[in-house]
């Protein structure tokens, strides 16, 4: 499990930062005392830190040009200040992204996401199974029992959402708000659609009702 | 400067000159001279002082007009002080005393007020990145417990945090000194991340969103374009009709590339075209809807000024199409390749 610390002094945010990071599959923690920031940094030793800008004591880009003293494990500024001044400060002392306040979360996600992977390659290939259905993210391609089919790219992604909440009930704005995520602008009658032709698509290759209707909350898988 | 007050001005020397004159013939004829002789004296001097006058009154004008002339081509004339001559004349030099000190003062307010300007526009910026903060909080908040409730929240955040930085250019754009750093960007993340920024609103109101194949890079600061995105997609919410789409196109010519907005909302009247980009007019849609400020659209025109973007907005009866311009000039296509 990927660890990620957390700078940041307004303790709504850092508390929902929190659940919102732990939610998401990474072991969390946050510096409490901004005196001792970087003892804290070196104990914890993080795969990626969360730096506010604004911060008791010693501000961001000191604390960053400290990190990158000793380690250079990514570091993504958040500030609310959205002045050039403070995002060409952020990259000469050795940021790795740049991300203003008010945040969206489906974009600092994907940031980190993307900054962990490059940081820490891992070279498996990507696929889910569930109840013999086999989902390929590289090639966009879902197999049963040796018989395949291609996927569209809106089709890929409520597949896979379905699959990473498999056996949870899903309900049709969580989807959307996760394709909507994606650049997929995917409205409720255009779900409905896909869904019906991902339902076509499994009834060929030999899977009839995978994916289940939940009146009124959703589909499931 | 006016002869007639000139000579009226002169009246006191002449008068002495005349009187002089009088008494001078008085004496002459009384000590027995001819009447010749004294016509004849008396002409001399007349036309000395003539003379005299008209001279003075002509190196007089010249000087003034010059002065004159000056002033008006200075940009800050009261400045006037600092490039004239010290003039010689006593009474002049008074003037001339009164004037600096009139300027004195003037550059005193005016520093006042130019350090008064700063220091609020430095607590806006402050104050808007303070409450972003909270606005930040919320957010979290409401997406680590995603309900209907707070899908509305949401909605809402989005339109505060559209006025904070609406506040936040406004002060910006009121200074001349550069806030933006041009880079190479790519449109179609600009387009992306301002759809993201209104996600909830846009959901809210049902919004179907089409994007063409965008895949165009311009040379433009990519907050500023985002910030003006915002504000074209924030109209095609509040002036949508039934079933409102937005999409979203480029067209690429010799020396440009044009963004296209395009929705169905109400539209915008013909006669008010014209005036959409001035600040504070709300025209025909304004009177429908009630939160009109007349400050959007006329922010985007200052920052598309300042980053030369071309934008236009054109509309027949329903819909409404915005367009931005972004010049490519041979710098540009030539570091493209």
């Amino acid at each position: 499990m990927k660890k990620i610390l957390i700078v940041e002094d307004d303790f709504t945010i850092q508390v929902q930062l929190k659940t919102l990071l732990s939610g998401n599959g990474y072991e969390v923690f946050a510096v409490t005392d901004f005196s001792q920031t970087i003892q804290q940094i070196k104990a914890f030793v993080p795969h990626l830190v969360i730096l506010d800008i604004k911060l008791p004591g010693n501000n961001g880009f000191e604390i960053c040009s400290e990190i990158r003293a000793f380690s250079d494990i990514p570091i993504v500024f958040v500030t609310s200040s959205n002045t050039d001044m403070d995002e060409l400060n952020s990259i000469m002392l050795g940021g790795d992204a740049f991300i203003t306040k008010p945040y969206n979360t489906a974009i600092l996600l994907a940031k980190i996401a993307a900054l962990l992977k490059r940081a820490y390659p891992s070279p498996q290939t990507e696929f889910f199974t569930w109840n013999g259905v086999t989902l390929h993210l590289e090639s966009s391609v879902i197999e049963y029992k040796e018989q395949k089919a291609e996927l569209t790219k809106n089709e890929l992604k409520i597949l896979y959402y379905l699959f990473k909440n498999a056996g949870k009930i899903c309900s049709r704005n969580d989807i959307i708000d996760f394709l909507w995520d994606n650049q997929l602008y995917v409205d409720d009658n255009a779900l409905s659609v896909n869904v019906t032709r991902i339902r076509d698509k499994l009834n060929k290759i030999g899977f009839t009702d995978f994916i289940k209707t939940k009146h009124r909350q959703g589909y499931t898988l | 400067m006016s002869g007639k007050l000139y000579l009226k001005n002169q009246i006191p020397a002449i008068l002495v000159n005349l009187m002089g004159m009088l008494a001078l013939a008085l004496f002459l004829l009384a000590s027995g001279n001819q009447f010749q002789t004294v016509m004849f004296i008396f002409m001399v001097w007349f036309i000395i002082l003539t003379t005299y006058l008209s001279v003075v009154y002509y190196a007089r004008k010249r000087y003034l007009n010059q002065l004159l002339d000056m002033t008006e081509q200075l940009e800050e004339r009261y400045l006037m002080p600092e490039i004239m001559t010290i003039p010689e004349k006593a009474d002049e030099q008074v003037f001339y005393q009164i004037m600096k000190m009139a300027e004195k003062s003037m550059l005193e307010k005016i520093g006042a007020i130019q350090n008064e300007q700063k220091e609020y526009k430095e607590y806006i910026e402050q104050w808007i990145h303070e409450v972003k903060t909270p606005i930040t909080a919320m957010k979290l908040l409401c997406e680590n417990n995603c309900s209907p409730f707070a899908r509305e929240i949401l909605a809402e955040l989005e339109n505060i945090n559209q006025y904070t930085e609406q506040a936040l250019y406004y002060a910006r754009s009121k200074h001349t000194e550069k806030d933006y750093s041009v880079r190479e960007i790519d449109l179609c993340d600009v387009v992306h991340s301002a759809i993201a920024d209104n996600k909830y609103l846009l959901r809210q109101s049902n919004m179907t969103i089409t994007i063409d194949d965008i895949k165009n890079r311009v040379y433009t600061d990519d907050k500023w374009v985002r910030f003006i995105l915002n504000q074209i997609i924030g109209n095609a919410i509040k002036y949508r009709t039934e079933q409102p789409v937005l999409h979203f196109s480029t067209i690429k010519t010799n020396d440009r590339i044009v963004l296209f907005i395009s929705d169905n909302g109400i539209g915008i009247p013909q006669s008010d075209l014209p005036r959409i980009f001035e600040k504070g007019f709300t025209g025909r849609n304004g009177r429908i809807k009630k939160d009109s400020t007349g400050i959007g659209l006329y922010l985007c025109k200052r920052l598309c000024d300042k980053l030369g973007i071309g934008l236009t907005a054109h509309s027949e009866n329903k819909g409404t199409t915005v367009a931005l311009s972004f010049q490519l000039n041979d710098f540009v296509t030539g570091v493209q390749g």
